[in-house]
Formats: structure tokens, sequence, C-alpha cells
């Protein structure tokens, strides 16, 4: 309880309140701009929060992330574009809504369930991030590193369509991490003698490469292509509070996918719209109705991605291992203000953990103020054309890169690794398992030569622990089940060419 | 170009990559001691084996397989647009280099500018001039006043 006194005076300073409430905005208007993601927001935010303490530092990361998983359902409902992909689904029966004249009321619908599903999944976070990090207090280096190895084969999960072009990818995030200097020897590694690539490339600045340097050259090569002049002036109205009542069950089953989907690495928000709202149409008596402005189309999916919040933040606090970019990003926030998530979280940080709890719950606060009460003012936003927004990205991206270590070669380095994820995303391959590899590096090899040391060089310190073992085994189960779907996915295209070919 | 021969494209010179990389890792990075000490070398070397591995098998899915196995991926497909692609990247390196001699103040209304002109081929005058500046100032006033940031100072020449 002292604990938890001392996190209230962390987190309620006019400092940390304002820095949330920024957060929540910058992630409300990322969000919400199709193309121009919270992920991005979030790289961007990282090095502004350098200066911050830690508790109103983490606020500003998990209300950008907090307020672009809401702002997503904005332009799906306005527009029919989906701000955010967890937000697709929400397009479905959103934005037939605001072709009827329902707009208010479907905006309003989707901020209230997406609190409703943030605030239960946090309440099944807080729960659960003691409970899992209790039981991995006891892991050694060889626990460790079986678990983070288990982390990385969910880079499968965000493989899109080739298992194949996904392991190539988290491969590159591994191999750049090891550029630099080793952390065990101090031997310098691939520096070719400069003193600027010592330190390695920074995560950060790959990051913001990654997310904010392909928008700018997508949003340039398409430039002229005009804004959307025709949106709706609306407000958020609040659903009547009979038609909440009626739908408190559906918010509750899809608040507990959200959440279980989100606990799982390498999955997120729109795998869990889509399956809520998949649910709620199976289960609906009016199925026929989604897809026409159903409302329990546009309550399912807003809810899941919203409790995915919560469930995402279970293995980033209790074991350090991020599910998504997003995550990843707000784990080097976390780092870089000194907190090491994993199990001694709660013994080294209580305060801090509790802090953030407090922050997630004043983040659905400003998200709800905001979108009731400033989204007449912020649909203005989405008419700004995307190619000026993308000047703006550019020096907020310079900015970024130049301040993580006043170095100009990190603002180099940052373009070089944008233009190169740019080409990678042209030719297919997906570029988060880059961020998942770069992450989780560092962790793989220091955890195993650490072990491989204890054990004098036996390889039996891995193969005798029970817990160890479970973890390889469940690495295996995820890439066997990946495989097992792409090759189903395959054959089903062979299928569908010889039928085309017969024809 | 198709998706198969962009595919054989990146395998190979993918493999390329993992090639030099193994070695210039196994002649510039020493090997462990033994007894336990697996040394410096041993996992650079294992991503450089395992990039080689898996843009093999990317080459040789794309000989055996009879069906386009890249079609399988069109939804994902976008084009590669070069010309922008350069274009920032020689933007992005003018702006470092620019921001180290010249500082914050100059080095970012004389690329908005640029970019204002170049890639979006902006020709009101107000328009551009608005830009450069309005962003040049809206992001010094928040970050290094109201945050304290330290936007680069020039050494040719400092505003401050």
């Amino acid at each position: 309880m002292e604990a938890f006194i001392d996190a209230a005076y962390l987190a309620l300073t006019p400092t940390a309140i304002l820095a949330i409430g920024l957060g929540s905005l910058v992630g409300l208007v990322f969000g919400s701009i199709p193309g121009l993601t919270f992920t991005v927001a979030l790289a961007l935010a990282l090095p502004i929060t350098f200066a911050m303490d830690p508790v109103p530092a983490i606020g500003l990361l998990l209300g950008t992330y907090i307020g672009g998983m809401t702002g997503g359902s904005v332009s799906a409902i306005l527009l029919g574009i989906p701000g955010t992909p967890s937000a697709a689904a929400t397009v479905l029966d959103g934005y037939p809504m605001t072709k009827r004249g329902e707009a208010s009321i479907a905006l309003g619908t989707a901020v209230i369930v997406s609190v409703f599903g943030g605030i239960f999944s946090l309440i099944v976070m807080i729960v659960s991030v003691d409970m899992v990090s209790r039981i991995a207090i006891g892991f050694g280096p060889a626990e460790k590193f079986a678990l983070v190895l288990f982390g990385l084969s969910t880079i499968c999960g965000l493989c899109g369509r080739s298992l194949l072009k996904g392991l190539i990818s988290g491969i590159l995030g591994l191999m750049i991490m090891t550029i630099g200097l080793d952390a065990i020897d101090g031997v310098s590694r691939l520096t070719f003698g400069t003193v600027n690539m010592l330190q390695g490339v920074n995560m950060l600045v790959a990051m913001i490469g990654l997310f904010a340097v392909p928008f700018i050259i997508e949003a340039f090569s398409h430039s002229g292509d005009p804004a959307p002049k025709h949106v709706a002036n609306v407000r958020a109205q609040l659903p009547p509070m009979g038609l909440l009542l009626k739908k408190t069950w559906l918010m509750l089953r899809c608040s507990v996918l959200g959440t279980c989907i989100g606990a799982i690495p390498g999955t997120g928000g729109a795998i869990a719209s889509f399956l809520a709202y998949d649910h709620a149409k199976r289960f609906s008596k009016d199925s026929e109705s989604f897809g026409k402005g159903n409302i329990d189309g546009v309550i399912a999916p807003e809810t899941a991605n919203n409790a995915v919040t919560g469930g995402t933040l279970i293995p980033l606090l209790s074991l350090g291992i991020p599910g998504d970019p997003a995550t990843a990003i707000v784990l080097a926030g976390l780092m870089i203000h000194g907190i090491t998530p994993g199990p001694a979280l709660f013994m080294n940080y209580a305060n801090e953990v509790y802090g953030m709890y407090i922050a997630v719950v004043i983040a659905y606060v400003w998200v709800l103020g905001l979108q009731l009460v400033g989204i007449r003012l912020f649909v203005h936003v989405l008419k700004i054309p995307r190619d000026m927004l993308a000047v703006i990205v550019l020096v907020l991206s310079v900015i970024g890169a130049y301040s993580i270590r006043n170095s100009v070669f990190d603002i180099y380095t940052m373009a070089v690794i944008g233009v190169l994820a740019y080409l990678l995303v042209a030719v297919r391959i997906p570029t988060t398992p880059i961020i998942l590899g770069m992450v989780l590096g560092p962790t793989l090899e220091n955890e195993f030569r650490t072990g491989m040391m204890l054990s004098a060089g036996s390889m039996d310190i891995f193969l005798t622990s029970p817990i160890a073992m479970i973890f390889f085994g469940l690495a295996i189960l995820v890439i066997g089940l990946q495989m097992r779907s792409e090759l189903k996915s395959k054959k089903k295209t062979q299928q569908s060419i010889e039928v085309s070919d017969a024809s | 170009m198709t998706d198969r021969m962009q595919d054989t494209v990146l395998s190979i010179l993918l493999l390329l990559l993992a090639g030099i990389w193994i070695w210039l890792v196994s002649t510039t990075i020493p090997g462990g001691l033994g007894r336990g000490d697996v040394g410096p070398r041993a996992f650079p070397l294992t991503f450089g084996i395992a990039l080689a591995i898996l843009s093999g098998l990317l080459l040789l899915r794309l000989f055996l397989s009879r069906v386009d196995a890249a079609a399988t991926e069109a939804a994902a497909r976008s084009q590669i647009e070069w010309l922008p692609a350069i274009l920032v990247l020689l933007e992005i390196s003018l702006y470092g280099f620019l921001l180290q001699k010249t500082g914050f103040l100059i080095a970012t209304p004389v690329v908005i500018l640029l970019i204002m002109l170049v890639n979006l081929r902006v020709h009101s005058l107000k328009a551009v001039i608005g830009m450069s500046l309005g962003v040049t100032i809206g992001a010094w006033a928040v970050f290094e006043k109201l945050l304290g940031m330290y936007l680069a100072n020039g050494t040719w020449i400092n505003l401050g």
C-alpha cells in the first residue's frame, strides 16, 4: 500500500498528467491518420522523454500507445480507411454508420468501449504481471536464454505471408545488434576502426529509421494525392446507457479475447479485432446486418483492440519480452530510464510500476476527454495532405535521431536504415522481426555465454532445466504451427491455380 | 521486374551479404578460449551462417516451386520508387551535414525549402516560406525552449 501511495505521488504530478495528456493527444492524431501509425509517434516521442523523470516519461509513451490504439477508429469510422491495422475491422460497420448519418454515435460508442476494454485489460495485467514475475524470479541464464529464444520464435507471428522472409528479417536484426563493442569481452566487432561504430547501431535510431523513413518516402512518392476533403463535421456522442448495459456481455467477452491475444507475443490488435468482430457476428441474432452498420460491429473490434494494450504489457513487464513494435519502443523507454523489465521488476522498481498502472488509467481519462470534447477540432488533422505531414515527420525524425547522442552520425545511420527498410518492405520482407531481433539479440547472446561459462562449456545447463526445455518446446511449437499454416495456404493457392487452369 | 525475379535477385544479394559477413567476422573477430568461453565471434558467425542458409532456401524454393511463390504474397506487393527513396536519403544526409555546419535554425528551413520545391513541387511562394519558417520556429520553440533539448549549433554559423 505504501508503494502504491508513493507511486500516486509520482504519477499525479502536473508534469506527469500533462505528459500523459500530450502522449494521448499525439497518439490520437498519429493513430487517426492512415499510414502514419502510432509506432512512428512512439519512435519520435521517445527522445523527448530523455529529460523527464521515469514515470512521466513512461506515461507519455503509454499515453501515445493507448491514444494511438483508440485513434485508429476515427478515420475508420469517418473515412472508411483504418488509421491503424487494428482498426481495420471497425471500418466494416463504422463507415456504413457514418454513411447513414450516425457517425457521432459510432465515434462515441467506440471511445467508451475502448476505455472499457483498456481498463479491463489493465486489471488483468495488474494481477498477472506480479504473478508471472514471481514465477520467473528464479530464472537463471539457461532459462532466460530459452525464454528469449521463445520470444524470438514469435517472429513467426509477425512474418506476414512468408516464414522464410520473416526469419531472414529477424536474423538481419540480430546481425545488426552484434555490431559494436561486445558486452562481455569488450572486443570491437565489425566497427572498421571507427569510433562512431563502437557503440553499435543505436536501437532508437534504427527504430526511427525503420518506421518513419518508409512513411516519408511513401508519402513523397504519392505527393499530389488529394487529402480527403469531405470529413464529416461530427462530435462524439455518448451512447445511451441502456445500449451499453445491453452490450456489457459482448464487451466483456471481447475484452477477455483482446487481453488473451495481446498477451501472446507476435499477435497484436489487428488479429484481436478481427477475431472479436467474427465472434460478435457469429453469436449475433442479427448477423445479416453486420457490414451494413451494426453497432456490435464497432463495439466488438474496438473493445478487443484496446484490451490488447494491457495484454501486451504482461509479457513485457514480467518477462521483458515485447510482443509488437510498439511495446518494443516502450521497452526501450523503460531501459533508458533505468527500469529493466523482467522477473525482478517488482523487487527493484515497485513504485515506478504502480506509477505506470496509474498512468494507464490517466491516459484513458485523457483519451476519453480528448475524443468527447476535442474531436471536432482534431478531425481537421485528417484534411492535412500526407506529404505535408511527411515533411514534419522528417524534421521530427532528424531531431529524434540527433538528440539521442547529439551525433550527426546517427542521422546518417537513420537515413540508411530507413531507405533499406523501405526497400525491404517493397520486396515483401517484413521489418517488424528486425526490431524483435534487435531488442532480444543482446540478451540472447549474453545469457547463452554466461550459461556456458557457468557450466564450463557443457550444454547440459540448457538441457537439464525443465523450464528451459518447456520454452524450447514452445518455440518449436510456434515455428511448427506457422510452417503448417504456410504449407496449408500454399496448398490452397496451388489448388485454386489448378482449378483456374482446368477451367 | 516480376516478383519471382525480384526474389531471385534478393536471395542472391542476401547470399552475397552473408558471405561477406562471414568472411569479415572470421577474419576480424577473435574466437573464444574454450572451456565455456564462447567468445565474441560465435554469435555473429552463427547469424551469418543462418542468413546464408535462409537465403539459400529462398533461392532453392524459387527454383523448385512450380507456382510463383511470390504470387501468394501479392497482397503485400508494392513497387520500388527509386527516385523518392534516393532523394530522401540525400536530403536527410544533407540535413545532417548542415546541422553540424550551420545549426538547426538554418539547416531546417533550407532542407524544407528544398523538399517543398524538389519533392513536392509546390510553387506557391507563400506555402513554401510559410512551411519552412513555421516548422522551424515551431520545432525550435517546442524542443529547445519548452523541453530544453539541445538542437545542434553550427560550427560555421551559429544563430543560437
